[in-house]
Order: structure tokens, then C-alpha cells, then sequence
């Protein structure tokens, strides 16, 4: 062969190359902030978290999975028997057996992402990304045919001219797609970015079966607080928009795109990296964000963000409910972007849209969100005679009573669970007006400060007193307690248990302490709030419960870990986007497909959100509400009981 | 707001603050009518040459943290007088604008706190010799050294006023609401501190004060003529428990029942 | 239960019938009635043609033992219908001090407001007399031209009426001179002002900087020796002496009720007029909907029952109401958000709250908790709404509405069409 030189030199540039590229895009990533990473650890962790932690989700949708085994592994294997056998030119009959092998297996996976890209879904990105079958396709055989004289199947002069010019066409395509393409930014970006971004994730507590929620803190200190420009991400935090391969499976479960708003996490995500590398959003080849158009987003990575990159409303309509978080292969963490955007726009430009700055001044000037007085906040309870912490000093659980104390609606939840707990006998008290605001809607609007000068206050009455326990009836406030406080309180939280109050009910009546007649209704759908179940892995405890009442819970297609939010969290109906549905419609009609005639919650934010829709509708009850119902007295507690008939 | 060109080109203008007192939780916070008149302020500045032209000035205590409130709404400084708690603010303030000459000098109607006269305006227009302009809600325009103001007056009304510059305005709570106060340009303003001496208020310091009591509602008074009125005055049931429910008459009487309401309220202009 | 219901009862009065039967008594024509002509039982005007008898109180006919000298009593029934009862005369002739009030005259008449400031005016006078010798006068201080007809009932000594055309619309300046003048001239021992969005603030504080004087604002207990006033936007009351010129709040004192007074008008100067650095531009119309919705007087609010959209608009144009929306109405898109009431939209204030189709939920309740008087419209008469509505009709609201709007239309008719009459008598006394 005249062009032996031809195929290797093709290989090396293209290795060259990409290496160049690399450079150029880890530069991209270190303009970021610097966060503090193992690196060793991480890169020694990283296959193991490709093939445990990732694969796992990517395993939802066992089609794929296979495809991307047989692609990536087959990829990965031909790469570096490539390497060996065509650049290097070790003759080995059995490398080159072996690479026909892989390359088999990669171009079986190839045929079948072609496949799936004939008729993509909505939510899959286009573009480069109907190029990449037909490139993976190209590789795989190009060398395939390359490989065969050295495997001894073909004679070496094989072919001729005409042949070997087709042949590096192939390779060149195949070459410059996945190689180029890994590190300037094509398709397989995802690979090169993605291997680093598991390696050397914000959020190593995720792999391995971990829970990471908690967003972290802001130093009050700083220059600029929050993200305003690309730059003020953690450099981490770059390298993972980067790795984003546009499968749209957040577009496909974030509630806020499905209600209308202007918000598509992947779109999102793929705006970053515009902003990280500069440029505009042209090239953008998936769904836009509802109601806007694509290609007139412009962004570098000093420019500030809001402004002409990503509209404002956008991260508004985030709900957090991290149900994109939850879904993506590649394990990128939306929601803190989204919030550290907030926090720029909220800290640095005043500019919370709608109720935000009023709730914001009100929980500054009175620690609620609605500016009740703060010596009211035990008005509810004034028939309950609960104990207070002042007087106790020291007890085994503590009622953490939450803001639902200033809402009627909620108060009935808050006494349905304090008969339950009078009537386990628990040794329980609360905070009374020593209880503050978690700080979760102002944490999620971006007020850092705010959060922080609650979450400080709380922790300082905490620690002024002895307990083993805090129990409480709202998820968000158990979700700041349990993962979000540790960062202020020096180890207070070491020794305490945060719970919610279904898992603790959920004990108590396991271990007998509760009796409860059955539940005599319709049927009984389960809503997951999303900061009980994502956000802090409660998905059985309820249900649980609900079962030794006697329900056979009618489950929603969209429940557990892949529930749909209430459209009640992240502060979204503060800053209330408009959208062409509302959220908790869209909600309600999941349930109603279901059948059922009681939506059984675990929030009061969700009961609210859920009640919001017109009636007809099922009834929204608590679960507390439901086992405060079915609950069956001994003599002396009768009078609880008629309270609570009185109550409801 | 449309300003022309002589006059956008040095208006100088001065926002009175004070601390304010949150209704319910009786804590230190940006005053809601002193952060709208700071917004004013703002506004006008902003369509002039900019918001270095919006001096933000208030006497007493430099240390307050609700003045950081207030430049969190985006000002690069807040002037505090510096006075001990019990001084009188007017005569310092007299001095500092007669030195400073500001065109528009805009205050809240009514302190929050303390004796909340809302006198301040009233005597800075005395002892300046100045126009005083209460309960604005917004400044139309500013031409050739007149101002054309609109005053808030009851229940959402508005009434057109015109003032030559300089004036005082004490601005209403219909104004437009003051921007939200983020943190991170509050904690990094700067305050100047600036020393005054001025005497105590004698006066005020023989007052007491106490946590407002509650006022009696006013009971309809019945002068009864008649042991009969006033058996009447003292069984008839108090108003607005259980209203009347018209259910089965016919539709035309129910409209005339709520005309007769409207009627006899006042609402039908 | 009504009035009525009580002044059916007949009742005697043994005072009147004495005075009655005594002609010589100085009431004797008041409460004596012509003979011949008197009520029956039932109420009716009757010929008597029976002079020798009359109707006793209780409807049954009585002998005239007074033999044709017979006067009938007027029965309480009546006396509604007749004169009022004529209050003593308070006469002030020559007075020893002054109290000058400046009220607000809202419209050309005095407010509830004024006239509180009026019963304080006379408490404080009461009191110093009391302290001192001779009587002294409450002299009314009115700014343009007064519709008010009953300054006498409301206490005023001596009324000083300023209505010339420099008084005309809004004039502090030339208010405020012309009250030096009186400080100058007459000397009062108090000034009393209305603390009140209404100019009574204004005024008040524009004289008390003029004058020199330390006013007490927000008054609402006031004596000659001390005054209390709330300060700190009303969270706390300052004790204070009493100082020479107050701004007082609504409820300060009882109005006057049970005297008359002479009003009488007080000559007086012309006052120089000054020259305004405020020009009055008059007010600027605005559109109800405009109005805040926390402010608005008068709301139309509308609710998951509203079906006829165009029609709800319509009525709200034709009473001249604020738009209001519950949250379903808003969430549904039919309104905007800003319009929504409650505990997560606005806390509104209007004195009449008109909610069609909303079926109160909670957080709806809350935010209508400082209205006046809440009417509604509604088809469900168990639901919350009508069980806090001063007046609710159940039935269909498109219906009602309709109704209510020609009954506006009937009514603005009416209203301009005596409007015209007026003018025309107007005309014609001229």
C-alpha cells in the first residue's frame, strides 16, 4: 500500500489534536472558581462510579443502556487497540482479532443508535447529534475493514486506490467526530467532560448509593455574591455542564416545562456552556424554553449571566423539586446552578420577582414569611397546651412546628399530629416563639444572608436545650434541619436525629404505640413531596403507614423517586412565572387518573398547592390527618378526640 | 419623568430616611415611606445624569444596621449626622441642606418610630423658606424649574400640583413601591459619618411613653328619649353578625337590596 | 328588628297629657293637636265627629271630661312624623377665650371626623370654664364654600367662613395666612385640627411650623392638662401636656348631640392674599382600576362563578368599583394576578366588598377581613362567604348583575336629570 503512512498519521494528528483541544477545554473549566477536590480519589473512583453510579440511572431505560454498553465499551476497547495496533503498528494477530471483535460490538451498538435516531423523541437533542450514529457508524467499519488484513482475513494489497481513499474519508470522519469532537466540543464532549465530571464531582457523597441535597453555603464576604458571570461557578461546576449529553430526560420530567413555563433544564445546562465558552445559542438543537425563541441567547464567560444569556424568569420557574437531578445520567446538579443564579440576582441586584422581596423583608423583619407577629406564633396551640422547651429544659422529641403554625389550613395538620403524639405518650415539646423560619424560602430565593441569620438563631436556641430528636410535619424545614444546618451548627447536629413526621409515625406505630382502627374510605392515591422523598430518600415510610391502616395506596404513574412537584417549592409560587398551566393542575391530574378519592401528603405545602385546584377534585388530607382519624382513644384521651372533631 | 435639558443637568436631590419600626415585630427596618422616597429620589436621579446626584442623608445613630437597608436598594453611600438619641434633628438638617442646596429634598410622611409628627418637612420648608409639598405620590416632570408633582389624596385619588423648585416633599405610600434591598450592595456601602452638635429635645424628654393601649370602640351611642330606645339600644343585635341572605326572592328585589346598599354606603358616584 | 317595630308600641305620656290639658303651659302648643282632627288606631288621619271623646293610647275611645275643651295628645307615633325636638340653645355672648377648629369639609360639609374635633373643642372649653370665668366660644375656621347646614348642631359658637375665590380648590398657603390672622387677631387658646389625610394634617402641621408651636399629632385623649398621643406610626402613646395646637384622631370625643349653637358668623377682614408656590392643577381623573387595590374604596370581586367575563368588566365599569379576583379566578387566567385578594394577594380595605361567585376560602377571608361591609352574590347559601356577607343573594349571578346595572343606570339618570332641576331652580331663585 502506497498511503501505508497515511492511517497512522491520520490517527496521530487526530490525537494531537484532540490533546490540543483538551488543553484548551480545561482551561475553559479553570477559569472557574476554585474548589478544593481529591483528585487521585476521584480519578480512582471514577470507573467504578461510570459503572455503578451512572450506569444505574442510565439502566432506567434498559434500550439505551444496552446501546451505550455496546457503543461506549466497544469504543473505549477500539480506542485503545487503535492505539496499539494502527499507530503504534504491533502486528499481533490477536490484537487485531480482539479489535475486530470490539469493533464489532461498537458498530451493533452504532446500528442501533441509529436506529432510535430515526425517529428521536421531543426531548433528544438534533443537530450533531443525528451526525453521531452515522460517525460511530463510520469509525467502527472503516477500521473494521482496515483491521481485517492484519487479523490475516484479507490480503494485504487488497482493494486499491479507490478503496484506500474511501477508507480514510471514513477514518478521518470517524476520527475527527470522536476524537475532535471529545475535546472542541462535539457530540462526544460528553465522553471526555463526563469521565472528568464523575472524577471530580461536586457531590462525591451521591456515589455509592449517597444523598447529597443540601445546597452549600455562601460566604457573605465575597466580592460578588452568587453567580453573575460563567466564571463565579466552582470550576467543578463547568466541567459538568459540559458533560451534559443532551438526552432531554430533565426536559421530559421538569414540571415547570411541562406547565409552560420558560424554563427546560437541559436547555439550561446547554446555555452554560455557551456562557462558559462564549457565543451564541444557534447551534442549539433541542426544544427551547417555552415561549422563547432559540439563537437569541449571547454569553461569555464574563459577560453576566441575566443579561441577554438567560432571561430571569427562567431560573424563577424553577420549582427545585430536582426531579431533572434525579433523572440525569450525568449526574449534573441543575438545581444549584439555578440557585446560584438566584443568589446574584437576589443579593447583588435586588430583583426577586413579584411577592420575593416582600416575603424576603418579612422574614428578615419578623422570621416568617408573612410578616405575622412573631409572638404569635403559638396562637394555634393555645387550646393544646403543649409543653415548651423554655420550661422543660429537656425532653426526647422535639415538635419542630414549622411556619404552617400562621396557616389555618396547616394548624389542622398540626394538631392532628400532636394528638398523635399525646396519644403514643410521647415525651414531646416545642420551641414556641424560640422557633424561627427554616430559612428554606429564602435559601431558595437566593437570600443566603437571610437563611444563614435564620439557620444561625435556630441552631443557637437548639443548642440551649437536651433532646434526641426533632420531628417535623414540613419537608422543607426537615430538609434544611437534616442537610443544611449541619454547615452552621458545630457538630450540634452530630448527636440528633432529624425526622420526618411520617417516618416517625411510622415507628411509633410499627412498634405498636398508636392504635389505629382501619381506614374506612375510597380510594387512597400517595403524593411524594419532593423534599421528603428526593430530596431526602423517604419514599417507604408513608407508604408504610398508609398499608397498616389497610389502604392499598392506588400509585400515580409518576411516583417515588420520578414523583411530579406540587409546583409549591422553590419559592415558585412567590415569584409565580407565568406559565400556560399551573403545576398543581397537572398534578391533579395525574391523580385523577388514577381513580382516587383522597390524595394522602405528606406537606403542607403540597396540601395547599393541591387544594389550590378547583374543585371537583379528590380530597387532600395529611397523613397525620389520616391516622389522627382512624385513630382509636383510650378513656381519658376522649377529649382529644372531641377537640379534633371540633377542629375539622 | 420627563426632565428637560437645563434642569435634569444638576438637580440635586436629598432623601430624608429615618429608622423605620416593623408593625408587628416592632424591629428596626427601612421605613416604608422613607424607602419610597429614597425610590423617588432615585428615579428622578436616574433620568437626570444618575444616581450620584441622590444624596441619601439621615440624622442619629451611624450605627443602625436598617440603614444598610436602605443602600441596599443600590447606593454607593448613605450621609448620616451623627446625633446622640434625644437630639433634635431639624436644626442640623436646616444646616446641612442650606449648605448643600439640594433641589428636591423628599421625606416620608410619618417617622416610624419615636414621636412620628411627621413635622420634619414642615419645619425644614419654614426654616428654609421653601415650598412644602405633602403626600406626593410621584413627580411628573421637571421643566424649567417647575415641577409638576401628583399628591395622593384619599382612597387612590390623585391631584395635580405644580411647584417651582427648590421644594420639600413628603412622599405618600402611593408612591411607587422602594426596589428591593439586596444584601450584598448593603453591606458594602459605605456610611459617612459626619459630627453634629445639636441640643437635646427638652421638651420631649419630660413625655412619657408607653405600648399604645388599645382604644375603645366607639358604641353607637343611643341617646335614649324613651325607656323603650333604651330597652332597644340594649338588646338590638350588634351589626354585621349574620348578615340577611335573600334566597328566594326574585332577582329583581336581590338587585335592589345591593343597589339600596351601595346606595345608602356611598359608593355610587 | 326595625325602628318601627318600637314606636308601634303606644305608650302614654303622662307629662304630655298634663301639658295637654294645660293651656297655660308653654309647651301646651306643642304637644296639643286641633280639635276635630286626630289619629285613629290604626294610625289614620280621622275626622272626629265626636268632639266630646277622644282615642286613648291604648285605641279606645275616652270620655272628654274637659267638655269640649278637649285637646288630643299627639301620640309618640306621630311625633316622629312632626318637628324635632328643639335643643337648648348654647349662647356664647361675649366669650372669654376661643378655641379655634379648622375642619376638614370633605365636600363642603363637616365629616364625623370634624365633628368629633368639634365635642373635643367643647369638652376643652367646658373644662376651662370651669377653671376661669365667663363662657367660651368654638369658633369654625371653613376654607370655600360650605354645603353644611347644621354647624349649630355641631357645636359651632362662631363660624368663620373664608369662601372667597382664593379659597378654591388647594391652597395652604393662603389658608395658612389667613389662620396666622386669626392667631393674630383673636388669639385662641386652642387650635384643634383633624389629624386627617383630608389637608387637616397638613394644615395643622403648616400653621404649627409657622407658628412656632410644638403640635401634639394623633391625639385621641385629650384635657387641658395633658394630651395622649399615639407615635410611632400607632404603636405607642406619649402622655404630654397639652399643648396650644393639636391634630387629633377620629373618635377623639363625642360629637355634639345634645345642644344647639348659635353659629354665628364672624366679620372679618379680607386677608392679603399671597402669592402660591403651589398652583393647583385639580384632580386627575382616575380610572377605578387603576386605584391600588388595597385602597379602593368600593371592589367588584369575581370568582370560580363568573361565567359572563364581559359582563363582570361591564358591571364593575357601570358602579365605578375596583376589580377584584379570588385566586381560582386569577389562576384561571381570567384575571390578572395583581387583582387577586386574600392572604397571598391583597388585604384589601374597601368599605363595600361586592364578591360574585367566590365561595370564600380561608385565605380569601383573611384578605377581605378589614372590609366594611361585604355583599354577595352566590349560589351556594352554605358557603363561607355568605356566612360573613352583610347582605348575599343566592341565585344566578348573571342574572343579579344584569339587574343591579340597569338599576345604576335608572338610578345615574335620575341623579343627573335632578341635577339639571336643581340648576334650574337654581336659576330661577335668581
Amino acid at each position: 500500500m502506497t498511503f501505508e503512512w497515511l492511517h497512522p498519521f491520520l490517527i496521530a494528528t487526530a490525537l494531537l489534536l484532540a490533546a490540543v483541544g483538551a488543553v484548551r477545554r480545561v482551561n475553559l473549566w479553570r477559569a472557574g472558581q476554585p474548589e478544593s477536590v481529591d483528585f487521585v480519589a476521584g480519578l480512582m473512583a471514577m470507573p467504578g462510579r461510570y459503572l455503578h453510579d451512572l450506569h444505574d440511572i442510565v439502566e432506567r431505560d434498559k434500550y439505551m443502556s444496552k446501546t451505550h454498553a455496546a457503543t461506549g465499551g466497544g469504543f473505549v476497547l477500539s480506542l485503545l487497540l487503535v492505539i496499539l495496533v494502527h499507530l503504534f503498528g504491533v502486528q499481533s494477530q490477536i490484537l487485531a482479532w480482539a479489535l475486530l471483535a470490539s469493533l464489532a460490538l461498537m458498530f451493533i451498538g452504532a446500528v442501533f443508535v441509529f436506529k432510535r435516531r430515526l425517529n428521536p423523541p421531543s426531548r433528544l437533542s438534533k443537530g450533531p447529534w443525528m451526525r453521531l450514529p452515522k460517525s460511530l457508524l463510520a469509525f467502527s467499519s472503516a477500521f473494521f475493514i482496515l483491521t481485517l488484513p492484519m487479523a490475516g482475513v484479507l490480503p494485504e494489497v487488497a482493494g486499491g486506490l479507490l478503496l484506500t481513499i474511501v477508507l480514510s474519508i471514513f477514518i478521518a470522519m470517524g476520527l475527527s467526530e470522536m476524537l475532535l469532537g471529545m475535546t472542541w466540543g462535539g457530540p462526544m464532549k460528553h465522553a471526555f467532560a463526563g469521565a472528568l465530571h464523575l472524577a471530580f464531582h461536586r457531590r462525591p457523597e451521591r456515589f455509592g448509593g449517597g444523598r447529597s441535597t443540601g445546597l452549600k453555603p455562601v460566604a457573605l464576604d465575597q466580592r460578588v455574591l452568587g453567580v453573575q458571570k460563567p466564571e463565579d461557578f466552582k470550576w467543578n461546576q463547568l466541567l459538568g455542564f459540559d458533560a451534559c449529553v443532551q438526552c432531554g430526560k430533565c426536559e421530559a420530567v421538569c414540571p415547570a416545562f411541562a406547565a409552560g413555563q420558560p424554563l427546560n433544564p437541559k436547555k439550561l445546562i446547554q446555555d452554560m456552556v455557551v456562557g462558559m465558552a462564549g457565543g451564541s445559542d444557534a447551534r442549539y438543537a433541542g426544544s427551547p424554553y417555552p415561549g422563547k425563541e432559540v439563537g437569541q441567547a449571547n454569553g461569555g464567560p464574563l459577560l453576566t449571566i441575566t443579561e441577554g444569556l438567560i432571561d430571569p424568569d427562567t431560573l424563577w420557574s424553577c420549582t427545585t423539586c430536582r426531579a431533572c437531578v434525579e433523572e440525569c445520567p450525568m449526574m449534573i446538579e441543575h438545581v444549584d446552578a439555578i440557585v446560584d443564579m438566584r443568589r446574584f440576582l437576589t443579593m447583588e441586584t435586588g430583583s426577586t420577582p413579584n411577592k420575593g422581596a416582600q416575603v424576603l423583608d418579612n422574614l428578615i423583619a419578623t422570621d416568617n414569611p408573612n410578616g405575622n407577629a412573631p409572638a404569635s406564633r403559638t396562637n394555634w396551640a393555645a387550646d393544646q397546651n403543649l409543653p415548651l422547651l423554655r420550661d422543660l429544659k429537656e425532653t426526647d422529641v422535639v415538635f419542630w412546628v414549622s411556619d404552617g403554625a400562621f396557616d389555618m389550613r396547616s394548624q389542622r395538620i398540626l394538631r392532628a399530629f400532636v394528638s398523635l403524639l399525646k396519644a403514643a405518650n410521647v415525651d414531646f415539646a416545642v420551641l414556641g416563639d424560640e422557633e424561627l423560619d427554616s430559612g428554606d424560602v429564602a435559601r431558595r430565593l437566593g437570600d443566603d444572608a437571610t437563611f444563614q441569620s435564620l439557620a444561625k438563631r435556630n441552631i443557637a436556641a437548639l443548642s440551649q436545650y437536651k433532646f434526641k430528636r426533632i420531628v417535623t410535619t414540613d419537608p422543607h424545614a426537615y430538609h434544611c434541619l437534616r442537610n443544611e444546618y449541619a454547615d452552621f451548627a458545630d457538630g450540634l447536629f452530630d448527636n440528633i436525629e432529624v425526622l420526618h413526621h411520617t417516618t416517625y409515625l411510622n415507628e411509633l406505630v410499627q412498634a405498636g404505640k398508636l392504635k389505629l382502627s382501619r381506614f374506612k374510605g375510597g380510594k387512597v392515591t400517595y403524593h411524594d413531596p419532593c423534599y421528603l422523598g428526593r430530596y431526602n430518600g423517604e419514599y417507604e415510610a408513608p407508604r408504610e403507614l398508609l398499608r397498616s391502616l389497610g389502604i392499598e395506596i392506588a400509585e400515580m404513574e409518576r411516583s417515588g423517586f420520578r414523583s411530579r412537584c406540587c409546583g409549591g417549592g422553590g419559592g415558585a409560587p412567590i415569584t409565580d412565572i407565568p406559565g400556560e398551566r399551573r403545576i398543581a393542575d397537572m398534578r391533579m391530574e395525574d391523580v385523577q387518573t388514577t381513580g382516587a378519592e383522597l390524595i394522602a401528603v405528606g406537606c403542607q405545602q403540597c396540601t395547599a398547592m393541591l387544594e389550590g385546584v378547583v374543585e371537583p377534585r379528590p380530597q387532600v388530607k395529611d397523613i397525620a390527618e389520616i391516622l389522627a382519624g382512624v385513630l382509636l382513644e383510650d378513656e381519658a384521651e376522649n377529649n382529644v378526640e372531641s377537640q379534633l372533631e371540633e377542629a375539622f | 419623568m420627563l426632565l428637560d435639558a437645563n434642569t435634569s443637568m444638576d438637580l440635586k436631590i436629598v432623601s430624608l430616611i429615618s429608622v423605620g419600626k416593623h408593625p408587628t415585630s416592632g424591629r428596626a427596618r427601612r421605613a416604608e415611606q422613607d424607602g419610597r422616597a429614597v425610590e423617588l429620589g432615585l428615579s428622578v436621579a436616574e433620568a437626570g445624569r444618575g444616581k450620584q446626584n441622590l444624596t441619601v442623608l439621615h440624622a442619629g445613630d451611624s450605627q443602625q444596621s436598617a440603614l444598610r437597608s436602605y443602600a441596599g436598594m443600590g447606593l454607593e453611600s448613605v450621609r448620616v449626622i451623627q446625633l446622640r438619641e434625644s437630639a433634635d434633628a431639624v436644626s442640623p438638617l436646616t444646616e446641612y441642606l442650606r449648605k448643600h442646596a439640594p433641589d428636591i429634598i423628599l421625606t416620608g410622611v410619618r417617622a416610624e418610630s419615636g414621636e412620628s409628627s411627621g413635622m420634619v418637612p414642615y419645619l425644614l420648608a419654614e426654616k428654609l423658606g421653601w415650598p412644602v409639598v405633602p403626600r406626593i405620590a410621584n413627580i411628573v416632570s421637571i421643566k424649567e424649574g417647575v415641577a409638576e408633582v401628583l399628591q395622593a389624596l384619599p382612597r387612590g385619588q390623585r391631584r395635580a400640583l405644580t411647584v417651582r423648585l427648590p421644594f420639600i416633599a413628603s412622599v405618600d405610600n402611593a408612591a411607587a413601591e422602594p426596589r428591593q434591598s439586596a444584601f450584598g450592595p448593603a453591606s458594602r456601602a459605605l456610611i459617612e459619618q459626619q459630627q453634629a452638635s445639636s441640643d437635646a429635645d427638652a421638651v420631649r424628654s419630660e413625655w412619657s411613653e408607653l405600648p399604645a393601649r388599645k382604644r375603645p370602640k366607639r358604641l353607637k351611642v343611643v341617646k335614649a328619649k324613651t325607656a323603650a330606645d333604651r330597652f332597644k339600644a340594649a338588646t338590638a343585635k350588634p351589626q354585621g353578625s349574620g348578615g340577611k341572605v335573600l334566597k328566594d326572592e326574585p332577582v329583581t328585589e336581590q338587585a335592589q337590596a345591593i343597589f339600596d346598599l351601595l346606595l345608602e354606603e356611598g359608593v355610587l358616584r | 328588628m326595625s325602628d318601627s317595630d318600637y314606636s308601634d308600641i303606644l305608650r302614654r305620656d303622662p307629662r304630655g297629657e298634663r301639658i295637654a290639658r294645660n293651656r297655660l303651659h308653654p309647651l301646651h302648643s306643642t304637644v296639643a293637636m286641633q280639635v276635630g282632627e286626630m289619629r285613629g288606631p290604626s294610625g289614620l288621619l280621622r275626622k272626629n265627629p265626636h268632639s266630646v271623646g277622644f282615642i286613648g293610647p291604648n285605641g279606645i275611645k275616652r270620655i272628654d271630661r274637659l267638655k269640649g275643651n278637649a285637646v288630643a295628645m299627639s301620640g309618640r307615633r306621630n311625633a316622629q312624623s312632626s318637628q324635632e325636638v328643639l335643643l337648648p340653645l348654647h349662647q356664647v355672648r361675649e366669650p372669654a377665650f376661643t378655641i379655634v377648629v379648622v375642619p376638614d369639609m370633605v365636600g363642603g360639609r363637616l365629616t364625623a371626623h370634624d365633628k368629633d374635633i368639634l365635642g373635643q373643642a367643647h369638652q376643652l372649653a367646658r373644662s376651662m370654664e370651669n377653671d376661669s370665668t365667663g363662657l367660651g366660644a368654638v369658633m369654625a375656621v371653613v376654607f370655600g364654600s360650605s354645603k353644611e347646614d347644621s354647624f349649630d348642631k355641631a357645636g359651632v359658637d362662631r363660624l368663620l367662613l373664608l369662601d372667597g375665590s382664593e379659597y378654591e380648590g388647594y391652597c395652604p398657603e393662603q389658608q395658612v395666612t389667613a389662620l396666622e390672622q386669626v392667631e393674630a387677631r383673636i388669639k385662641p387658646q386652642y387650635w384643634l385640627f383633624p389629624d386627617s389625610v383630608h389637608g387637616g394634617t397638613d394644615l395643622g402641621s403648616r400653621l404649627a411650623a409657622r407658628l412656632g408651636e410644638r403640635p401634639a399629632t394623633q391625639a385621641w385623649q385629650v384635657n387641658t392638662e395633658t394630651t395622649i398621643c399615639r407615635g410611632a406610626s400607632g404603636s405607642i402613646d406619649i402622655t404630654r401636656d397639652t399643648p396650644r395646637l393639636l391634630m387629633l384622631a377620629q373618635e377623639c370625643a363625642n360629637p355634639i348631640d345634645e345642644t344647639r349653637h348659635e353659629a354665628l358668623p364672624v366679620e372679618w377682614a379680607p386677608v392679603q392674599s399671597v402669592l402660591p408656590e403651589l398652583h393647583d392643577l385639580g384632580q386627575v381623573a382616575v380610572d377605578p382600576n387603576a386605584i391600588p387595590l388595597a385602597e379602593a374604596e368600593f371592589i367588584l370581586a369575581a370568582g370560580n362563578g363568573i361565567t359572563n367575563w364581559d359582563q363582570f368588566h361591564a358591571t364593575a365599569k357601570a358602579l365605578g368599583a375596583t376589580e377584584g379576583a379570588s385566586r381560582v379566578a386569577v389562576d384561571d387566567g381570567n384575571m390578572p394576578r395583581f387583582r387577586q385578594v386574600g392572604a397571598s394577594g391583597t388585604w384589601v380595605t374597601a368599605r363595600v366588598y361586592l364578591a360574585v361567585g367566590i365561595s370564600g376560602a380561608i385565605q380569601h377571608m383573611q384578605g377581605i377581613g378589614q372590609c366594611d361591609k361585604v355583599v354577595t352574590i352566590n349560589t351556594d347559601a352554605g358557603c363561607d362567604m355568605v356566612k360573613r356577607a352583610d347582605l348575599s343573594t343566592i341565585g344566578d349571578a348573571e342574572k343579579v348583575l344584569d339587574e343591579l346595572v340597569n338599576l345604576v343606570a335608572t338610578h345615574r339618570q335620575q341623579a343627573s336629570h335632578n341635577h339639571s332641576a336643581e340648576k334650574e331652580g337654581a336659576k330661577d331663585a335668581a
